[in-house]
């Protein structure tokens, strides 16, 4: 056999085993079992997620960091439109729980600029949004622990220690009972008659947060 | 006594090779940025930046221009010109490293240089338009176009071959 | 979890770059592969080099299989790429003219960089023709634009216009490009021989 047949002939065996693996590939494409993905993260990895009790910020710690005037705090209020229109937390922003996942919202909790402290009564409706958004891989969500109740007994009303307590529980009264005036909250209990209206709620300040809009659309395209 | 025959061939990869390493490249593309490649964009973006300079007024009113036409910010600032200008720089590469950078005029040897010029300029000039009005050429609609199975692109694919087989026993005079 | 940029894995400053040393590769391949020769682009249309045919199907091929294992993989997410746009008369009558000015000039937009790059002046000359075709067109463009916008059927794949599972359609075009090559190769031989 000359040489030159020999290499055709090896040239074309190459061809062919090249095209085979090309078609079997594809086929392969065909024939494997298609299973249903799941959007988001892992099942395992949420459920450890949602039995961590990181994600509570207790009242304390958040009427801290809105004295200190915290930029990267965002507030949610997770009830109803109304019960927002009611009273709520001053700077929170009302997203009702059905809406959510809504995309008008979805640029509130899906980023990364702001720490998210999502709020409801207890902590039912907040827990919710918070597995929902955790689900979907979303972070920097926490749960203001107690919710609105909690915030209720400590900042509002907060208890008085007993005599037996120690220093700690006496400064944290303090430290709630200060808070609780920064928000415009029992002022002066003797002036209770007069004043009632001030103190029903603090007035709140609708924030207007700048949520910058990420990208997230189709990408771009051309010729 | 051997004859050394100096062939006077280009050495070109093999074609199969060349598709395969496109073929991954396009999928490292897809995978990076999420959109495949293109040529005619980069083309579009320089006129455009062209006329906007020589008559910004003109550029604003068109209806055509003033898509592309963002304030502050350059028609030129966009992926596909920095991909052409990498098409460019690596093909320069590619010629220094075989040899095959010259300037020169490429033509069949049945016509003259001047022929070939002028049917590539009317070339150019009819392929510009059809591109414009498909949206894209071979590299960005058809190859691309394919990678995604868009319906455009194979549409498109299949416009420009199906036409050039017809067209191309007008034009054999040219090439063959 | 691909595409990166999009999804925000990758910082969206860095897709310029990007975009130039994918360009670069683009680039060398197709000049090395010899594309920026219009001689060789020429010879599928009458038969005496298969090249554009070869490395298109094969390109397309393995792109179109590896991005689909990709997504079965979940390393890439397929509804997230750009999908070009089918303007169903805009996309024929475009492709048409395109096919007349592909047999005139011998180039297509992409090759005649590679060929500016290598310092052919019919690729010089065919780039200002192109620059010319799409100046042509926006001075035209306030009458062609009805038609230009004409039937638009969105960001539709093949397997939304057919109906039938895209992996079946990649098995096809995979069997098609494999008959395709083995019939280039038959016309090749069998054609006269033409140096370029």
């Amino acid at each position: 056999m000359s040489k030159k047949y020999k290499l055709k002939k090896f040239l074309v065996r190459r061809y062919q085993i090249l095209a085979t693996i090309l078609l079997i590939l594809s086929a392969g494409l065909v024939l494997l079992p298609k299973y249903k993905k799941n959007e988001g993260i892992n099942p395992d990895v949420f459920v450890k997620n949602a039995m961590n009790t990181e994600r509570y910020i207790s009242t304390d710690i958040l009427v801290d960091r809105m004295i200190n005037q915290d930029p990267s705090i965002l507030l949610i209020d997770t009830r109803s439109e109304k019960e927002y229109e009611d009273f709520t937390l001053p700077g929170a922003i009302n997203v009702p729980l059905k809406n959510l996942l809504e995309d008008d919202f979805n640029n509130y909790i899906n980023q990364g600029a702001y720490d998210v402290v999502l709020f409801s009564n207890d902590n039912l409706y907040a827990d919710q949004a918070w597995m929902l958004g955790n689900r979907l891989g979303y972070k920097n969500l926490y749960v203001l622990e107690g919710g609105l109740n909690q915030w209720f007994k400590t900042i509002v009303n907060p208890a008085e220690p007993e005599e037996t307590m120690p220093k700690e529980a006496f400064d944290l009264y303090a430290f709630r009972k200060a808070a609780g005036m920064y928000f415009g909250i029992g002022i002066v209990e003797n002036e209770l008659a007069d004043n009632k209206k001030e103190n029903t709620k603090p007035a709140p300040a609708k924030k207007v947060i700048p949520v910058q809009k990420k990208k997230k659309g189709a990408p771009e395209g051309g010729c | 006594m051997e004859k050394i025959k100096k062939t006077k061939r280009h050495v070109y990869w093999n074609p199969y090779f060349g598709g395969f390493l496109l073929g991954l490249l396009i999928i490292v593309t897809f995978y990076l940025s999420g959109r495949g490649l293109g040529a005619s964009g980069a083309l579009k973006s320089g006129v455009v930046t062209i006329v906007d300079t020589v008559a910004p007024n003109h550029a604003e009113t068109n209806g055509y221009y003033s898509q592309f036409l963002k304030d502050n910010e350059s028609p030129m600032n966009n992926w596909l010109v920095f991909e052409a200008l990498g098409v460019i720089l690596g093909a320069f590469l590619s010629g220094a490293l075989t040899g095959r950078i010259k300037w020169r005029v490429q033509h069949s040897p049945k016509i003259t240089s001047k022929k070939r010029l002028v049917f590539a300029l009317i070339g150019g000039i009819l392929f510009g338009f059809g591109a414009q009005i498909a949206r894209g050429c071979t590299s960005g609609a058809a190859l691309s176009g394919m990678a995604v199975l868009a319906t455009g692109g194979f549409i498109t694919m299949l416009a420009i071959f199906g036409t050039g087989y017809l067209a191309a026993y007008f034009f054999r005079k040219n090439w063959i | 979890m691909g595409p990166l940029i999009p999804n925000g894995l990758i910082p969206t400053e860095w897709n310029f770059i990007i975009a130039l040393i994918i360009g670069f590769f683009f680039g060398f391949i197709l000049e090395a592969s010899g594309f920026s020769s219009s001689r060789k682009l020429m010879g599928v249309f009458y038969g005496y080099d298969f090249a554009v045919l070869k490395v298109f199907f094969t390109a397309a091929a393995v792109s179109v299989i590896g991005l689909y294992y990709m997504d079965y993989l979940n390393w890439l997410d397929i509804s997230k790429l750009y999908v070009h746009p089918t303007y169903l008369w805009a996309a024929i009558i475009g492709g048409v003219i395109m096919g007349i000015g592909f047999l005139a000039g011998g180039f297509c937009p992409g090759t005649s960089l590679t060929a500016v790059a290598i310092g052919k002046i019919d690729g010089i000359v065919y780039t200002i023709g192109l620059m010319l075709g799409i100046f042509i067109f926006s001075e035209f463009f306030p009458i062609i634009e009805p038609f230009f916008l004409k039937s638009y059927l969105g960001h539709i794949t093949l397997a939304d216009s057919f109906g039938i599972s895209p992996y079946w359609i990649i098995f096809i075009f995979t069997i098609i490009a494999v008959v395709a090559f083995y019939f280039a190769d038959i016309i090749r031989n069998r054609v006269k021989k033409v140096f370029y």
